[in-house]
């Protein structure tokens, strides 16, 4: 069986003339290399390094207004919005079509709250409430997440900044302190 | 992550005027879950003398139990209660007890003397012991305390004002630390 090596076969011509208008042309395509001993521990260890940078939260949907989009600001965004529809691109190459998604370490919790309160028919309201509180709830129990929930509503006017509330405030708006009766109190400091 | 980052953790003491505070950050994880935002970290062994651990949740939870242990027997048969010094000694001699498959646990202690004199320590989970004459930090949030205190501290402070230092030195710190937080415990004596 005769092998088809059309593959190997390199694009520079045998004797290349030097032409200063066009250097690129006639030299193959070539990328520049770290220098370094040992080039596939070094890829190694730059895939290892990047591989903890994914502590975050982020979350998209799409509803009968468009599509929301929320974050918290330890974020780096996994998904890609495309018009009325919603794509999920990852670093490996993955590539999904949906109408729901999250990304990051805080996604399992975020996607527990989307889930539970997702319909296609919502109010961008209703929908950004959502998003906020599935932000929330996922940097309540996730380490990695946290600072201020920012959420974004796409529509077919462009897309435009709801809301950026910090975690911490959201909390006690959700979950307000009954004032309860006080055991012992700090006197105030007199002014010395 | 490390065994002693497992479950996230932040403590410091610091000596002021005839008095001392102890500090720790509620926060119980598994690794990057919250499991818990109100967990006991500071236990009193006496009415002068308390114990912080820092570390795994459950080496803390049982060392508790067996030095509370030893100086409840200690105070039937002396019937006082036991200095924080010798305290310091019996919890070095049982984290070294185990030197080979040790207690995952850095202990803060925090105590008055006699002529309530402040004492303060800390150990490594093995047992060596370090005394401090201001500060002393533990936990996942430690670097960080340690240049929170290192500035905010001065000697010779007064319960009010030291309350108020060491609070606001945990809570910057383990601002910067994802593994602890969720407010903080605070016994000031």
């Amino acid at each position: 069986m005769k092998l088809d090596t059309s593959g190997l076969e390199s694009f520079a011509p045998l004797s290349a003339p030097i032409d200063d208008l066009c250097p690129d042309l006639s030299a193959p395509p070539t990328f520049d290399l770290p220098r370094s001993a040992d080039f596939d521990g070094f890829q190694k260890d730059a895939i290892q390094m990047v591989k903890p940078a994914k502590g975050t939260t982020t979350l998209a949907f799409i509803f009968k207004e468009g599509v929301m989009v929320a974050a918290d600001s330890r974020a780096s965004m996994g998904g890609y919005i495309l018009g009325p529809g919603l794509y999920y691109v990852d670093s490996e190459g993955g590539r999904l079509k949906g109408t729901r998604f999250s990304v990051g370490s805080g996604s399992p919790y975020a996607y527990g709250v989307l889930d539970n309160g997702y319909r296609y028919d919502m109010s961008i309201e209703e929908a950004a409430e959502l998003a906020r509180r599935a932000i929330y709830h996922a940097t309540f129990r996730d380490a990695a997440s946290g600072g201020v929930a920012s959420v974004y509503y796409v529509g077919p006017s462009g897309w435009k900044k709801l809301s950026g509330d910090d975690v911490g405030e959201l909390h006690f708006r959700y979950y307000p302190v009954a004032p309860s009766p006080t055991e012992q109190e700090m006197s105030e400091l007199s002014p010395a | 992550m490390s065994i002693f980052e497992y479950n996230g953790s932040a403590l410091v003491a610091m000596v002021g005027k005839n008095c001392f505070a102890i500090a720790s950050d509620r926060r119980l994880g598994v690794q990057l879950q919250t499991i818990a935002t109100d967990f006991q970290r500071i236990f009193k062994i006496h009415d002068k003398l308390y114990i912080g651990l820092s570390g795994l949740a459950t080496d803390v939870q049982t060392l508790y139990q067996r030095l509370a242990f030893r100086h409840k027997l200690y105070q039937l048969r002396e019937e006082r209660d036991m200095k924080p010094e010798t305290f310091a000694s019996l919890v070095s001699a049982l984290l070294y007890e185990k030197r080979f498959g040790p207690y995952f646990c850095q202990p803060v202690l925090a105590g008055l003397g006699d002529d309530n004199v402040p004492f303060i320590c800390t150990m490594d989970c093995l047992g060596a012991k370090e005394l401090a004459k201001d500060f002393v930090v533990s936990g996942t949030a430690s670097e960080s305390l340690y240049g929170a205190c290192e500035s905010m501290y001065k000697p010779n402070m007064e319960p009010e004002e030291l309350f108020e230092t060491i609070s606001q030195a945990l809570l910057s710190s383990v601002d910067r630390d994802c593994l602890s937080g969720w407010g903080g415990h605070v016994f000031v004596v």
